[in-house]
């Protein structure tokens, strides 16, 4: 057998082992994103009234990165929304555990059901789930704020959704962006999962 | 025979996205040896270094078949952390493996994460520094310190854990000469003081000359000797690609050999070379 071949073909059969270091990286890569959320969402200025929601942004960079379980979701989600409560200038600070709750867990799942789907490599991925996530984390938010202020149901359909849906679509670009530059930091060696 | 501390038998292996790596590797790293691991570069050196610390393949992941056991036991099953108890890795771009504030965290940080004693990180923190010419620096941040403290306080951190084995990737790389002599002068009394097992993948084999007792030599992912110094440079000067990783002074030495049909000692240093040539009638140039 020539050297060019036996290269390629080796007389052995090769045992596949999955990378046993995403145990806890997944850790990592969400304090890092996390810490640069907080950063961003601190200077971040506010145009018209509407700004990115950078921490949705990350968790859901994080999530699609690392496919964590549902239980790590919530984690991440909790986690979320605890940072941001301390600066949080709603009429209802603690409403943020429960909506990035709903966001992480939304973007859990859809990244579960694209993955099962075969829509893993799918490039628009992270727009969507970072897209719908922002949604489902701004709706609940909202939807508390309705009750704890006692808003009709049209102001929240007609002008806080919105503005949730402005502010979605900000998110699901970010997450598309700055999806890439991420996974290429922290993957460089790794098949696509 | 000596006992050898780390083992790879028939190993392959290949990254998730890429053709074979290392193929059929087969070599023994003998206990107490000062091993250099030289090749061109793209032979898989630094693969070799990884599998020999059990990150590759079960941390990195990807595809292997072979085996590697290091201190009688397979890498795996192995969790990265416990090896790197009994063998210490130093990787080329090692400001990445510095992850503390202080000098002093810095070596303890292994430590404490291992549940030793906070006495005996105390004790053992300070005779690392001291061990790698940094003593009294606990409290000093990163960047009070050189490029070429910050390497020894890595290898102080290494050292710290009481390794069995240290395993350096081109830990010279960005050093000036003088630093890159000094680094193994320094690695050099610590394999003497401590009886440590040291493997440096190093292509400038001149720096290591003095010291190095065993050599083993990739291409292209095979092995092509694993031996004696002397033994694998013979080897190295007849393959026309390895002969400029000969060092130097070997070159000299093998080529005299080879056209004068002699055999001459095992030159070490520029001064047992001008020594025994002068004795052997050579001068000035007028072979």
């Amino acid at each position: 057998m020539d050297k060019e071949k036996n290269t390629r073909l080796p007389l052995v059969d090769l045992i596949e082992v999955k990378p046993m270091q995403d145990g806890y990286r997944w850790v990592a890569i969400t304090a890092m994103l996390f810490a640069i959320g907080i950063i961003l969402h601190t200077v971040s200025p506010n145009v018209g009234g509407v700004t990115p929601n950078w921490t949705i942004a990350m968790y859901s960079i994080v999530i699609n990165l690392t496919n964590p379980t549902l239980s790590q979701a919530v984690g991440i989600g909790f986690i979320a929304g605890i940072t941001l409560v301390p600066s949080s200038k709603s009429a209802f600070p603690l409403g943020n555990i429960a909506s990035e709750l709903s966001g992480a867990i939304t973007c859990c799942i859809l990244v579960k059901a694209m993955l099962r789907c075969g829509l893993g490599k799918w490039k628009l991925r992270p727009l969507v789930t970072g897209f719908l996530a922002t949604m489902a984390s701004g709706g609940v938010f909202t939807f508390i704020l309705k009750i704890v202020l006692g808003l009709p149901l049209h102001v929240w359909l007609y002008a806080m959704l919105p503005v949730v849906a402005i502010v979605g679509a900000l998110n699901g670009m970010i997450t598309f962006l700055l999806f890439g530059p991420v996974r290429k930091l922290f993957f460089v060696q790794e098949d696509d999962e | 025979m000596m006992e050898s501390v780390i083992r790879l038998e028939n190993f392959y292996f290949a990254y998730n996205k890429s053709e074979l790596v290392l193929q059929d590797i087969d070599l023994e790293i003998k206990k107490g040896s000062f091993t250099v691991v030289a090749g061109p570069s793209g032979a898989g050196k630094t693969t070799l270094c990884k599998a020999m610390t059990g990150i590759v393949p079960f941390y990195m992941g990807g595809r292997y078949s072979g085996d590697v056991q290091v201190l009688g036991e397979s890498t795996k099953g192995r969790r990265v952390s416990d090896i790197a108890m009994r063998v210490g890795l130093m990787l080329e771009d090692y400001e990445s493996q510095l992850v503390s504030l202080t000098a002093g965290e810095e070596v303890a940080f292994s430590l404490l994460n291992h549940g030793f004693a906070p006495e005996e990180v105390a004790e053992r923190t300070r005779k690392a520094l001291e061990d790698v010419g940094l003593p009294g620096r606990e409290s000093y941040q990163l960047d009070e310190l050189s490029g070429g403290q910050r390497q020894r306080l890595l290898l102080a951190a290494t050292l710290a854990v009481h390794p069995e084995i240290i395993v350096l990737d081109e830990p010279v790389s960005a050093m000036d000469p003088d630093g890159a002599h000094s680094l193994y002068e320094l690695l050099y009394a610590i394999h003497q003081r401590y009886g440590t097992t040291i493997i440096v993948v190093e292509h400038r084999v001149d720096y290591l000359l003095p010291y190095v007792t065993d050599m083993v030599v990739l291409k292209e992912g095979q092995l092509v000797t694993a031996d004696t110094f002397a033994a694998a440079a013979r080897t190295m000067y007849e393959d026309e690609e390895l002969r400029p990783l000969v060092p130097a002074l070997w070159q000299v030495k093998l080529g005299v050999e080879r056209r004068f049909g002699i055999t001459l000692g095992e030159w070490r240093t520029e001064a047992e070379a001008a020594a025994e040539l002068q004795l052997l009638g050579f001068e000035g140039g007028n072979a």
